[in-house]
């Protein structure tokens, strides 16, 4: 169980979500000097206040590391499901490192282009890959 | 090949917030026809041009987000202590059955009152399912 290949699809999006979250404070702190923004003296507030002081490009980085902190954890729940349901298909794996993928370029339209057309194209792909894995799951337990 | 049963309160969560993701994008698609969208534009801008019960099911899919993934990391914990009593399992579908509520409510009547009420049902499911895996913990 401990060597299931589909804990490697699950362990590749954690991995990009923390070069999501270094690529967001990459570019987010140096902008947030160039504002006069000073973090030592602020008090309350939320990121999302940072829309309306930032310019969107830093901004479109956080935006995606958000979101990789929504959907995900369905694939993530998903994944541990298959796992521990002991599930060998192969077309589940397709579909796990096909989520991956999709993930990846999704965030990159995000953080660079941004145009919501691919965009949405890609996250729909992905959650199609994320419904294939959802009827693998229904299959394995119910 | 058998399998642990609390899976199966998972596998319907995650279904029931893909159900979520589609009720979203019937209820927003109309007032995206006809629009140029601009670059990097999200979902929460598209509510500040067109406020409106239309983004009730999309506020229910953000809230799908949040509070279950406590509920998929316990689970999976349980299940992996080998704790799937028969309370644990009532528990688990108590929860998933209180946010399915949950989610009907919110994207059509949004009554808060009723609201708060189911999340709070929900929240103390998961509550005493957090119990029992620290109990589970200091007991073994």
């Amino acid at each position: 169980m401990t060597d299931h290949p589909l804990l490697q699809p699950v362990v590749a999006l954690l991995a990009w979500s923390m070069v999501m979250f270094v690529w967001m404070y990459a570019t987010r702190l140096p902008a947030m000097a160039r504002s006069g923004l000073d973090p030592k003296t602020k008090i309350g507030g939320m990121a999302k206040d940072l829309d309306s002081v930032l310019p969107e490009q830093v901004q479109w980085k956080a935006h995606n590391y958000n979101h990789l902190m929504e959907q995900p954890t369905l694939f993530y729940a998903v994944c541990l499901v298959l796992v521990l349901a002991g599930c060998g298909s192969p077309f589940a794996l397709y579909a796990a490192w096909a989520y991956v993928a999709l993930r990846v370029v999704h965030s990159l339209v995000q953080a660079l282009s941004n145009r919501v057309l691919y965009r949405f194209a890609i996250f729909m792909l992905s959650s199609i890959c994320l419904m294939v894995l959802i009827g693998f799951a229904i299959c394995s337990v119910f | 090949m058998t399998y642990n049963p609390l899976l199966g309160p998972i596998v319907a969560l995650v279904g029931w917030s893909i159900v979520m993701l589609f009720w979203l994008a019937i209820a927003r698609g109309p007032f995206l026809r006809g629009r140029t969208i601009p670059d990097g534009a999200r979902g929460d801008d598209l509510e500040r041009s067109n406020p409106g019960k239309h983004n009730w099911p999309a506020h229910n899919y953000q809230h799908l987000m949040e509070q279950p993934t406590l509920f998929y990391a316990i689970i999976f914990t349980l299940i992996l202590m080998g704790f799937d009593a028969p309370i644990n399992l009532w528990l688990a579908w108590a929860y998933v059955g209180f946010r399915i509520a949950h989610s009907l409510v919110q994207a059509t009547i949004n009554v808060v009152r009723v609201r708060f009420l189911l999340f709070l049902a929900a929240t103390l499911c998961l509550f005493g399912l957090t119990t029992h895996a620290a109990l589970g913990l200091l007991h073994s």
